[in-house]
């Protein structure tokens, strides 16, 4: 198509630059357009006066902040274990039942679903954890550590961040239901294959 | 709603001719948008309405795919509604597909593919996706525009009845035709959302106080206003100043393009008598376009290849005794008087690209699976050597991606006899959505090792319909150093 000519060019405002030969007109915005504009404005104001005036509200960094502490707190809540806790956890059926779940999921592989290990099978991979013969230490913190960081050199894996503080909790409890509060700690230290 | 304040036109015989008792249309130029004032302001259009065979096989398109659109919440395959967005679930139903938030990689794959064909189809056709698919289009000239034609008339009673003064007459026409499009707004934006929450949720929600879900009445209520809003009066602004397609048309279209045109060669000059054209000017390829231009004045960007001119003028060379066609679907070039290419390496590239895209996602979505699975080393040492045996310690993470419980069993085929495994030997019943990590220790006595060897781990759904295989390195003390007794992994 041939380019016709502007229709009432004493009217059209061009404006001065050029692209390729392109030349544009000046022409009025649409006033929706504009409205636009305007309602951002009034936005604006208001998200002015709600964060930064009146502080009516919390902001965004503080809200993360504010999960991030009550995320942290419940983590701590079940991460700070003591031997007292642990014994009482290890008496309650409902805790005893999601660790021996917990246990078969992830123990049973090497320590045997008895919990025996060694002594009931000599190819199984873990020590007894029945006995009263603990490597590593046999008090319920000691073993909830253990778990927890787990033995490399050995091949008992580090459960921290797999199963996380409260399935841990569970386990070492449900290990304690097999043993009895005041029962004596005969520590061996590890053996060399 | 603006009011048309439009000065008559000045040029007589030219398609805003002023008629005594007539309030004209607004006057096209090719200078400026027709539906933006000089001022700012937007006049409201009233396109006449249209017969002939191209509205027809619109209005049959735009049919089909109104009920296609309303009905897919409610047919289900496979247990789910045909097109289900789950966004509260992650799951995504498409025609008995089910696909989880692991496989949004495959919306490369959609998004490029549909990409790829409305580039194809747009070198080929030009805007025909606007003009006859386009859901604001369908919406717009198939529901909302002959609701108002209904109520108050036709173009030019409508015309009328936007000048007129507030009368009882003129609030009942308004106040009716309003209060439909709001009704039917709200309908529209509940089908809508049923592709999201599925239909007994929204349902549900529809039949308990709002305050029991804020979120999604503010939403809803935010989606009806917006839908209104745009069909009411925003209309032909979406396509002129809003959609991005729209905006691509002009690299992606070329010549031999075909689009809604007008053949210059054969309407000018227009008029009567001798030595005229066959356009006689009489304004009714005007008076029909709903985004305001003149056809005439050659292919612009406010045109969404609607063929409504095309329509209006054909019947017109019918009753002059001429052929039709003076308005059709052409390319610039079969304009001029040459001939449309076809094949043309525009339209060959974006096949090929089109062809392309489709096999790779193709076969991407055949390597989908209701499982992932996968087998990793244990932290710590690669291998211990514990007591007469090698032993290497993985982990398995089992993903369900169904929203029913799912049993698999882990196996190794291929092993080397001797090889004892601990741990998942049984079936692992994985819960709905959920994710299991189970440890499995391999084991092989320390006379049989004969270095580092490949082994494949089996996942198999326990009904047999699929199995996930992984590869994994057993590995072990460096054969040959035997005397050196490489302990604990510690090479």
């Amino acid at each position: 198509m041939t380019p016709l000519p502007p229709e009432k060019p004493e009217e059209d405002r061009i404006r001065p630059h050029v692209y390729d030969g392109i030349q544009e007109f000046d022409k009025r915005l649409p006033n929706w357009w504009l409205y636009t504009l305007y309602l951002t404005i009034v936005f604006w104001v208001g998200y002015w006066a709600y964060f930064e005036w009146f502080r009516a509200g919390p902001t965004s960094a503080e809200e993360v902040g504010a999960e991030l502490a009550r995320i942290e707190a419940a983590r701590l809540a079940v991460a700070q274990v003591d031997d007292p806790t642990l014994w009482q956890m290890s008496r309650n059926p409902a805790i005893t039942a999601a660790g021996r779940a917990v246990y078969d999921a992830n123990c049973a592989a090497c320590h045997l679903a008895s919990l025996r290990g060694k002594a009931e099978s000599p190819v199984a991979i873990g020590p007894d954890l029945t006995d009263n013969v603990w490597v590593y230490g046999g008090r319920p913190v000691e073993v909830h550590a253990l778990i927890t960081k787990g033995v490399l050199a050995k091949g008992m894996p580090t459960w921290g961040p797999v199963l996380g503080p409260r399935k841990i909790s569970e386990v070492t409890a449900f290990l304690l239901s097999r043993h009895r509060e005041g029962d004596p700690i005969v520590l061996q230290p590890p053996s060399t294959p | 709603m603006s009011l048309t304040q439009d000065p008559p036109s000045p040029a007589p015989g030219g398609p805003g001719r002023a008629v005594p008792g007539r309030v004209a249309p607004p006057r096209p130029s090719r200078d400026s948008v027709t539906t933006i004032r000089p001022d700012g302001s937007r006049p409201y259009l009233h396109p006449a309405a249209t017969q002939g065979r191209f509205t027809v096989a619109r209005r049959v398109v735009a049919l089909t795919l109104l009920v296609t659109y309303l009905a897919l919440p409610w047919i289900q395959i496979n247990g789910h509604p045909a097109v289900f967005l789950d966004v509260a679930r992650l799951r995504f139903h498409l025609f008995g597909l089910t696909l989880a938030a692991q496989d949004l990689w495959l919306l490369f794959f959609v998004f490029t593919g549909v990409g790829f064909s409305l580039f194809f189809v747009t070198a080929l056709f030009g805007r025909i996706w606007c003009g006859w698919a386009c859901p604001q289009t369908v919406f717009l000239e198939h529901v909302y525009r002959p609701i108002e034609r209904l109520i108050e008339g036709d173009a030019v009673a409508r015309r009328a009845l936007d000048a007129a003064p507030w009368s009882w007459r003129k609030f009942r026409r308004r106040a009716l035709k309003q209060a439909i499009y709001v009704l039917l707004s709200a309908v529209f934006t509940h089908l809508f959302l049923a592709y999201f929450v599925s239909l007994p949720e929204v349902w549900a929600m529809v039949r308990h106080a709002p305050s029991e879900h804020w979120g999604a009445f503010v939403f809803m209520a935010g989606y009806t206003g917006l839908t209104y809003f745009i069909f009411s009066w925003f209309r032909e602004q979406v396509c002129i100043v809003l959609c991005p397609y729209g905006r691509m048309q002009s690299v992606l279209t070329d010549e031999h393009t075909l689009a809604v045109g007008y053949d210059q060669g054969r309407g000018e000059p227009r008029g009567h008598g001798a030595g005229a054209g066959d356009c006689v000017d009489c304004g009714r390829c005007v008076q029909v376009c709903p985004t305001g231009i003149d056809i005439r004045q050659g292919l612009q960007l406010e045109c969404v290849g609607c063929t409504a001119c095309i329509d209006a003028c054909d019947p017109v060379m019918a009753k002059l005794g001429r052929p039709r066609g003076l308005i059709r679907y052409d390319s610039l070039v079969g304009f001029g008087g040459g001939r449309t290419r076809w094949l043309r390496p525009r339209t060959g590239l974006y096949f090929v690209l089109l062809l392309a895209g489709a096999a790779v996602g193709t076969w991407a979505l055949s390597t989908i699976r209701p499982a992932s699975f996968g087998v990793t080393r244990m932290t710590g040492a690669p291998y211990l050597v514990d007591g007469g045996t090698v032993r290497n310690q993985f982990m398995v993470r089992v993903v369900n991606k169904r929203n029913a419980p799912a049993r698999f069993r882990i196996e190794l085929p291929g092993a080397p006899a001797g090889l004892r495994r601990t741990g998942l030997e049984e079936e692992l019943e994985v819960a709905p959505l959920g994710e299991v990590v189970r440890p499995l220790v391999l084991q092989q006595e320390r006379a049989d090792y004969g270095g580092l060897f490949h082994l494949r781990v089996e996942l198999r759904d326990a009904a047999g319909t699929f199995r996930l295989r992984r590869e994994v390195e057993f590995l072990g003390p460096e054969v040959g150093t035997r005397q050196g007794e490489v302990r604990d992994g510690a090479r």
